[in-house]
């Protein structure tokens, strides 16, 4: 098992350079390796979304991920969650030995995101749990009358979950417009794509019926991520917000991209190095 | 006891703006003065007891004390997951009140009554379970949960079958309350809920030595206690109106197991479901939870003692 972290601690570089999307699935093809873990696609489809907010939208002040004034990035499909450990390694939050020794007898770092994890919000692996628990934070908030923003990162898979709804007509009801629905749509489910299993039709219609102020967007165009969060918050209305962010399931690695084999595959020597000299060459 | 409900609610509320109650469009007098007390404070969450009790986790995690009411077959049961991955694991302090527990909605059929909630918490970690009898435990039931800032499923039953104390018990998390004394090496009756009153009536009447105690705190339950009672008793009678299978007879049968083997009596729902409707009366009946019933089933048991 590869137990070296080959992207160096970078604590004092610039934040493009420690969020850039190469280096933290570089971190996350490691630590699968590592750990001889599955859930690569389900990770890399968030990366960008997942590098927009850390660099340029989360507030943490202090760097702490537990500042009471903090914003809550609330990860409900947790299955995507060594996307968050990388970028939580960016920021310091995590160190490099929890990463080579990812699945470790006795480790702390799960398979599926766990809030006993200092910066994660929500347990999370069972389907639209963290959507709901997100809402509450985005009234809590509201009641307190604080500025604090609410992301809630769901799968396009995960909202087939009744909860989901159930939330969204709460968030419009009262309001929330604090609160962020980001809608990772990479068109694939565990069992195969979403059209096949549950076809979802327009993920940004249905939002905006149930009264959210919509936005759909290239999710690994880290430009327009960045903008349309901002002309979201921008907005004068008391809606909540979706972006809904069309992404490829695996991307960065060709041939994991589209293929929902690598929900389920872990990494072997072959694919592994494969996998790195691939990414070097489409980051390139 | 709804009274003594509304009372502690009212109070709890108003000494800390931090309390919240949510409600799955249950509980339409109920509330009337909570509403009108503390009307920011109210938040009605509609019919979807999922999101709410995950909004409650969200809500804890804000500074917010939530209290969740629904009727008990939704609040814990339906909602058992929510309870167990986004409250307990992180022992937030929300309190979940599940009304109506038991056979109180004895007309409407097996979707509004609930035999199997204490069994499903019971088994979460970090969850304890309250079960108040009366109107003064009820309030102590809430006033501890409060101040445990740690999840706590509050099961209200029957609600109208009287004082089982004449005031405020003194009671302690986990202890069972003496309702009245017995002789040693005679049998002791172990009761929750609304059964406390039929384990009184038919204590009275039958078994003037047999000692009653109250069981208001059925997770966690004082295992010393429960086996020193064990050790001096001829035999137990545990009584509830919930499944035989993982209630508070199968946690006095676990403890006694243990610590001071004694031959128990477990009297609750059996493994089926109601089949008729009716009075609530009849259906304890069906389920051979009344008086007579109850007195008969025990009074065969002792006979093989």
């Amino acid at each position: 098992m590869n137990k070296v972290l080959t992207a160096p601690n970078a604590r004092n570089a610039s934040a493009e350079t420690r969020f850039a999307p190469a280096r933290l699935r570089r971190t996350v093809l490691e630590m699968a390796y590592a750990g001889g873990t599955v859930h690569i696609g389900c990770a890399f489809s968030i990366i960008e979304l997942l590098a927009v907010l850390y660099r340029s939208h989360l507030q943490y002040p202090g760097n702490n991920p537990q500042a009471a004034e903090r914003d809550y990035l609330v990860l409900s499909k947790g299955h995507g969650v060594m996307a968050q450990y990388a970028c939580m390694r960016e920021l310091g939050w995590l160190k490099d030995e929890a990463f080579t020794g990812y699945f470790a007898d006795g480790s702390n770092l799960k398979g599926l995101s766990d809030s006993r994890i200092s910066g994660m919000e929500v347990t999370s692996g069972s389907l639209g749990h963290g959507f709901s628990v997100g809402v509450g934070m985005a009234m809590g908030a509201k009641l307190r009358c604080t500025d604090q923003k609410t992301y809630a990162l769901v799968g396009d898979g995960e909202i087939n979950e009744g909860p989901i709804w159930e939330g969204a007509l709460f968030a419009a009801h009262h309001m929330l417009k604090n609160f962020m629905v980001i809608v990772d749509e990479n068109g694939f489910q565990a069992m195969g794509s979403t059209q096949e299993v549950i076809d979802l039709g327009s993920i940004k219609a249905k939002f905006e019926s149930f009264g959210f102020e919509a936005l759909s967007i290239d999710g690994h165009d880290q430009v327009a991520i960045n903008d349309s969060i901002k002309q979201l918050w921008a907005s004068h209305s008391t809606a909540p917000k979706a972006l809904i962010a069309k992404t490829v399931k695996g991307k960065g690695v060709p041939f994991m991209e589209n293929n929902n084999i690598w929900h389920y595959t872990r990494l072997d020597p072959e694919t592994f190095a494969q996998a790195l000299t691939a990414l070097a060459g489409s980051a390139s | 006891m709804r009274a003594a409900f509304s009372d502690t609610l009212v109070r709890l509320a108003k000494a800390d703006p931090k309390v919240l109650l949510l409600t799955g469009d249950h509980g339409y007098a109920l509330f009337d003065d909570f509403r009108r007390a503390c009307p920011a404070q109210y938040i009605n969450a509609g019919i979807a007891e999922q999101n709410m009790v995950g909004m409650a986790a969200g809500l804890a995690r804000t500074g917010f004390r939530p209290l969740v009411y629904g009727l008990s077959a939704f609040i814990p049961v339906r909602v058992l997951e929510q309870i167990k991955l986004d409250i307990a694991h992180d022992q937030l302090p929300v309190i979940l009140i599940g009304d109506g527990a038991g056979f109180v909605y004895s007309h409407l059929g097996t979707s509004h009554q609930s035999s199997e909630d204490i069994a499903c918490t019971r088994a979460i970690p970090d969850l304890s379970v309250y079960s108040p009898a009366d109107r003064f435990e009820l309030a102590v039931c809430m006033e501890m949960a409060y101040k445990s800032k740690a999840p706590v499923y509050l099961r209200m039953g029957k609600s109208d079958r009287g004082d089982v104390h004449r005031e405020a018990p003194k009671a302690s998390i986990g202890a069972l309350l003496p309702i009245r004394h017995g002789l040693a090496g005679n049998i002791n009756f172990i009761a929750t809920g609304s059964m406390v009153r039929t384990a009184i009536d038919i204590a009275d009447v039958h078994y003037p030595d047999a000692a009653v105690w109250s069981a208001p705190f059925i997770k966690p339950l004082g295992a010393q206690q429960v086996a020193t009672i064990c050790a001096q008793s001829l035999a137990v009678v545990v009584l509830e109106e919930h499944s035989v299978m993982g209630g508070l007879g199968s946690a006095i049968s676990e403890i006694a197991s243990e610590f001071s083997p004694v031959r128990i009596l477990r009297i609750g729902v059996q493994d089926r479901f109601s089949q008729h409707c009716g009075t609530y009366e009849y259906l304890l009946k069906e389920h051979g939870l009344d008086r007579a019933s109850v007195a008969q089933r025990i009074e065969a048991f002792v006979k093989t003692v």
